[in-house]
């Protein structure tokens, strides 16, 4: 890079010369520390020897003593690098002499702005959106208000057993849904949720977050070949299982709520059981089974009511 | 392998089989569905030889042995109104070895040969049904994959094939009242398709009056 382009408040001369200064210092340290290697040269006397070690290690340490001096000195004259820019490093930008080709700099100041607008109104939302949704949950979902106010923990590290009592607990609460809980890569669970006959749902997830559902049919193999509950084994059934995978996606983003992750799992799985009317239920809008070869694959999240996917809003 | 209906349509007034099956095979080109290959059933009967019915004093059950181009490791072995047995596929060179005790009625041999569509999740198999060399019907098979619990989805079913049969649509299959919850499975196909072949024969054996 071109010296002029790095030197706006600084004084080369004194940075030259105080690269020198360091220079020179570092030779006078080595200096000492090869005094003290040697040690005593061979002298004719005892007094000799010591006279003359000790004579060359203080003329090495004063010559150190005067080049750091000498440093000092040059570093107050080569002056501070430009601190007057607001962005610091990202300031050597505006001289970029072809601002017109490249107007990074304006670019990056607007991108800068427009980053902290985006912060402080994302902190705005997030607070009124988390009043909302623990009302509209409460009211939805029937949790008790004397639960409401238990703080759970939010953080991604729960304790394995506390995830294993809330499954089990979610576990009993549906007779015809049964969930089998099993620890496949390290500490994160996979749920396998068969429903009835219906269908079988593959959950992964992190702590207590539902990370990831794949649905397949019922009589489709979910265990990979060393017995394990496998998440990547390919489905044969192209487009039903496919469309409710999709689906049930959506539902997470729906059921969103990172102060009770327990209360997200149990709301996802009271959705997820809707599913096990799956090929009996007509759509509720165009009252048939079939709309292109499809059955009604979606859910409403509210009332649970079956839909084609082309006849919800 | 999911829930199945096996139904006969009746020839087409005034067109022959091959005309019939041409028909509804664009109907179901037309809804959208796309030929993947072939399949073929095949049906033998084995009668019980006289020796064994002298001695339990009865007359002879009759023994059907078919195979599915669906299932080609496998091999069924059926009574009417009775068990379904599924074997391997050489349990035919089983069956020659038995020849003491069952005989083939190497006439009454009958298959249903076609194309085999696929819509969605549907699979659906428009086939002849054959008996020696003449032509005597025609079969529509009706999968829909994934359901596993026939009465879950016969609505589902009928709705499916209305679209394409029409007032041919058939009514619910026996095998689906005896099933309850219990899961679907090949046998009940193969009964379906046993049953079907039953009511062609008779209606070969009883030769069509008042036609003409
Ligand atoms: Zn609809």
């Amino acid at each position: 890079m071109a010296e002029g382009v790095l030197s706006p408040g600084v004084n080369l001369e004194a940075f030259s010369q105080a690269i020198a200064a360091i220079q020179a210092l570092r030779s006078s340290v080595t200096r000492v520390f090869d005094c003290l290697k040697d040690g005593m040269r061979n002298k004719e006397t005892l007094e000799g020897r010591e006279k003359g070690f000790v004579a060359a290690f203080q003329e090495s340490l004063h010559s150190v003593s005067r080049d750091l001096g000498e440093l000092e000195r040059l570093s107050n004259l080569v002056g501070k690098p430009s601190e007057n820019h607001p962005l610091h490093n990202s300031g050597l930008l505006s001289l970029d002499p072809v601002q017109d080709k490249t107007p990074l700099y304006s670019q990056l100041l607007q991108a800068y702005k427009w980053s902290n607008k985006l912060q402080y109104h994302a902190g705005l939302a997030s607070g009124l959106l988390n009043q909302q949704s623990l009302k509209r949950s409460a009211n939805q979902m029937g949790v008790s208000a004397k639960r409401r106010p238990k703080a759970q923990p939010t953080t991604l590290v729960l304790p394995p057993q506390y995830v294993d009592d809330v499954i089990n607990r979610i576990d009993r609460m549906f007779p015809e849904m049964s969930i089998q809980l099993s620890r496949p890569n390290g500490t994160s669970a996979m749920l396998l949720v068969t429903l009835g006959k219906v269908l079988k749902v593959i959950v992964v997830m992190r702590s207590l977050f539902i990370d990831r559902t794949i649905v397949k049919g019922y009589n489709e193999n979910v265990y990979t070949e060393d017995g394990k509950v496998g998440y990547c084994i390919s489905s044969n059934i192209k487009f039903y299982f496919y469309l409710v995978t999709d689906h049930a996606t959506t539902a997470l983003l729906h059921y969103q709520l990172p102060q009770m992750p327990d209360v997200v799992v149990r709301s996802f799985m009271t959705w997820l059981r809707s599913y096990i009317k799956l090929f009996q239920a007509p759509c509720q809008r165009c009252g048939k089974f079939l709309q292109d070869g499809l059955p009604p694959t979606w859910r409403d999240f509210r009332t649970l009511e079956a839909f084609h996917d082309t006849c919800r809003q | 392998m999911g829930v199945t209906c096996v139904a006969q349509v009746p020839v087409a007034e005034g067109k022959s089989v091959q005309q019939t099956v041409e028909l509804l095979t664009r109907k179901l080109e037309l809804l959208g569905a796309e030929k993947q290959g072939t399949f073929c059933v095949d049906c033998e009967t084995y009668h019980t030889a006289a020796s064994t019915i002298s001695s339990q004093g009865q007359t002879g059950k009759l023994m059907y042995v078919m195979h599915n181009s669906e299932y080609p490791l496998s091999c069924f072995a059926l009574f009417e109104n009775g068990p379904c047995l599924i074997a391997d596929a050489n349990f035919d060179t089983l069956m020659v070895k038995l020849k003491g005790f069952f005989q083939n009625a190497k006439a009454n041999k009958i298959e249903s040969r076609g194309t085999r569509y696929q819509y969605c999740d549907f699979l659906v198999k428009v086939g002849t049904v054959t008996m020696g060399p003449s032509a005597r019907g025609i079969s529509v098979e009706v999968e829909y994959c994934p359901c596993v619990i026939a009465n879950d989805c016969w609505n589902l079913l009928m709705e499916f094939m209305q679209s394409f049969m029409g007032t041919h649509t058939p009514g619910i299959p026996s095998v689906f009242g005896t099933k309850h919850d219990s899961i679907y499975s090949p046998a009940d196909t193969m009964v379906q398709y046993m049953e079907l072949f039953n009511k062609i024969r008779k209606q070969q054996q009883v030769p069509v009056a008042g036609i003409r």
